[in-house]
């Protein structure tokens, strides 16, 4: 198991909006969270990525417990997610967004980075081809130069995940990775996925166009009003009928 | 613009600097002269060191206070202790640093507004104890009198004294060399853009491993030090400290100064420092209507330049089209999203 959340639950004052939650991601897979709007997906990657804090139970990643930890900690552990909104650095390039991404998590001496050593020069260089590497994978190299504030929005989306992997993270959260795109571009979104799975990376994501995430996803959990309603693979989900009525009976979205 | 190219921009930056500031003696001797260039220097050391801290969202209004505490720190060490000017130059702005650090910690429980009056209230606490607490040491509101300027420096080829305008000058330029040089190397590193990460997005740059607290933190320890220095510099050649140099109106200059030029590069505080004092010596004849003056300026500028005047050439070039290819490049059919 490389993420496991354990019981886990989220009280805002009056308000339990995940109880007692429990869900295992395997590594290497691409797992869904779905549910309702306000079903709670979004609070649940907030408290795995410690950007909320838990109430009650426990994550864990690799076999280490992360709850408790800062966001920061959670992520040089090797998590990173993406946001609905902001999701990048507007004010700075494409090159820099990914720039400045590969550099967080790695603490560097602050006297080496003022003298400039020549092992620090090397890192940098180092650094800075691999960020043009990673702009050739999600086909942002022509666009480098780029204000990111500037960008198209499939280019935008492109950029949000291009940040997410410069962190070097093995376990990617996905906030609504095709929202917005069109069928094309959604379409090699899904492929680019694909091919993360394919590269040893463990994606969780969360999205509302279905077909999507029936033909993307290998194992997906349902929410509905903070509660576990459902997991399996995809052709279980589709048929199981709490599913079906947790979305009041659309089974066209499910089909 | 990749990691390599920024550094030479900075050190084109600082070469600029180093060759203004080495021929300022070689153009004149009047003392005057020399006396306003080397404020604009101390005025730059404050400035450039504010921004570092401004790059990473803290709007520190306590800067000047630290300023005050190893001013008094330097002319207490070197009056009741008996240290040497140089010892005290080298200890007492690390004092403004070391007491950077609660009054960080306590700033940085909160933000926006709410870290602003904070800060702003560590200036007025800081200004009220320099002028009514431990009178006997600090002088009080008389101020702390009878400072001596800087020692002689014993060489080998001699005693360097310090006592004329233009040794004054040529120790302040150093001392803002050596500063500037570490701010602008921090800048154009990959400090620089975490810094910058921080300033737009806190949740961002967490999420994307930074650990946010220290980072600002720290920038708020530096910013300490440099204001520091000038600090020991202002005590030992004013020779004479009050309460009020380290108030809200000396403050409330740098933020102007720092502003108008341009808080989001380094250059900004470069740009407003020297414009604003050419035009504090054009408008010397309206005394203290000059700070009207400023208030008109900074608004000005607020409302038409919010990036200063520093990214005033960029602005421009992109209004008549020249700098399309870099910013505006078009993405058609530029490669499809992931």
């Amino acid at each position: 198991m490389l993420l496991e959340l354990r019981e886990v639950g989220k009280r805002f004052g009056g308000l339990q909006a995940v109880a007692a939650f429990s869900m295992t991601v395997r590594a290497g897979t691409i797992h869904g969270l779905i549910g309702p709007n306000g079903a709670g997906k979004s609070t649940v990657f907030n408290l795995i990525t410690g950007v909320l804090p838990v109430t009650s139970g426990e994550i864990h990643f690799k076999g280490e417990r992360i709850s408790g930890l800062r966001p920061s900690e959670i992520c040089r552990r090797g998590i990173a997610r993406t946001f609905q909104a902001t999701t990048f650095f507007r004010e700075f390039t494409v090159l820099d967004n990914v720039m400045a991404a590969s550099h967080l998590a790695v603490e560097r001496s602050f006297v080496k980075t003022l003298l400039a050593t020549a092992g620090y020069r090397a890192r940098e260089a180092a650094a800075l081809a691999r960020a043009q590497d990673l702009l050739d994978s999600v086909r942002l190299q022509d666009v480098a130069g780029r204000r990111a504030g500037t960008l198209p929005h499939r280019d935008q989306k492109a950029l949000s995940l291009a940040l997410v992997l410069a962190t070097g993270a093995g376990l990617v959260i996905l906030d609504e990775p095709l929202a917005g795109l069109t069928t094309q571009e959604g379409e090699d979104a899904m492929r680019t996925l694909q091919a993360l799975r394919a590269d040893g990376k463990t994606i969780l994501l969360v999205e509302h166009d279905m077909r999507a995430v029936m033909g993307l996803c290998d194992v997906i959990t349902v929410l509905d009003h903070g509660v576990r309603i459902a997991e399996g693979v995809p052709r279980d989900i589709q048929a199981n009928p709490t599913v079906i009525e947790a979305y009041l009976g659309a089974e066209d979205t499910l089909a | 613009m990749p990691p390599e190219a920024r550094r030479v921009d900075g050190w084109i930056g600082f070469g600029v600097l180093l060759v203004a500031g080495v021929s300022v003696p070689l153009l004149t001797r009047d003392s005057y002269h020399l006396d306003v260039a080397t404020v604009i220097l101390r005025n730059l050391l404050l400035t450039m060191s504010l921004r570092y801290v401004m790059s990473t969202g803290q709007l520190n209004m306590a800067h000047v206070s630290f300023m005050g505490i190893a001013a008094y720190a330097s002319a207490l060490l070197v009056t009741r202790a008996g240290w040497s000017f140089w010892a005290a130059l080298a200890v007492a702005p690390l004092l403004a640093a070391l007491a950077a650090v609660p009054m960080g910690r306590v700033a940085l429980r909160v933000s926006g507004p709410y870290y602003f009056l904070i800060s702003f209230a560590f200036l007025e606490v800081l200004r009220l104890v320099f002028n009514n607490f431990f009178v006997d040491y600090l002088g009080g509101p008389s101020g702390l009198v009878e400072i001596p300027p800087p020692h002689p420096l014993l060489l080998t080829g001699g005693a360097v004294t310090f006592i004329g305008k233009l040794a004054q000058y040529w120790l302040m330029l150093v001392l803002f060399l050596a500063s500037a040089a570490v701010l602008i190397r921090l800048e154009c590193s990959r400090f620089g853009l975490v810094n910058g990460a921080i300033r737009q997005s806190e949740l961002l740059a967490e999420t994307l491993g930074v650990n946010v607290p220290r980072y600002k933190l720290g920038a708020f320890v530096l910013g300490a030090f440099f204001a520091g220095v000038a600090g020991v510099f202002f005590a030992h050649s004013q020779r004479v400290l009050h309460s009020s140099d380290f108030g809200l109106e000396p403050m409330v200059l740098l933020v102007v100064f720092t502003v108008i030029g341009g808080a989001g590069s380094v250059w900004g505080p470069v740009v407003g420092t020297l414009v604003l004092a050419v035009a504090s010596e054009l408008l010397r004849e309206l005394h203290h209507y000059e700070l009207l003056v400023y208030g008109l300026v900074l608004m000005v500028v607020m409302l038409c330049f919010p990036d200063g005047l520093v990214a005033l050439p960029g602005r421009v070039a992109r209004r008549f089209g020249w700098g399309r290819a870099k910013d505006g490049a078009s993405t058609l059919g530029a490669g499809v999203a992931p």
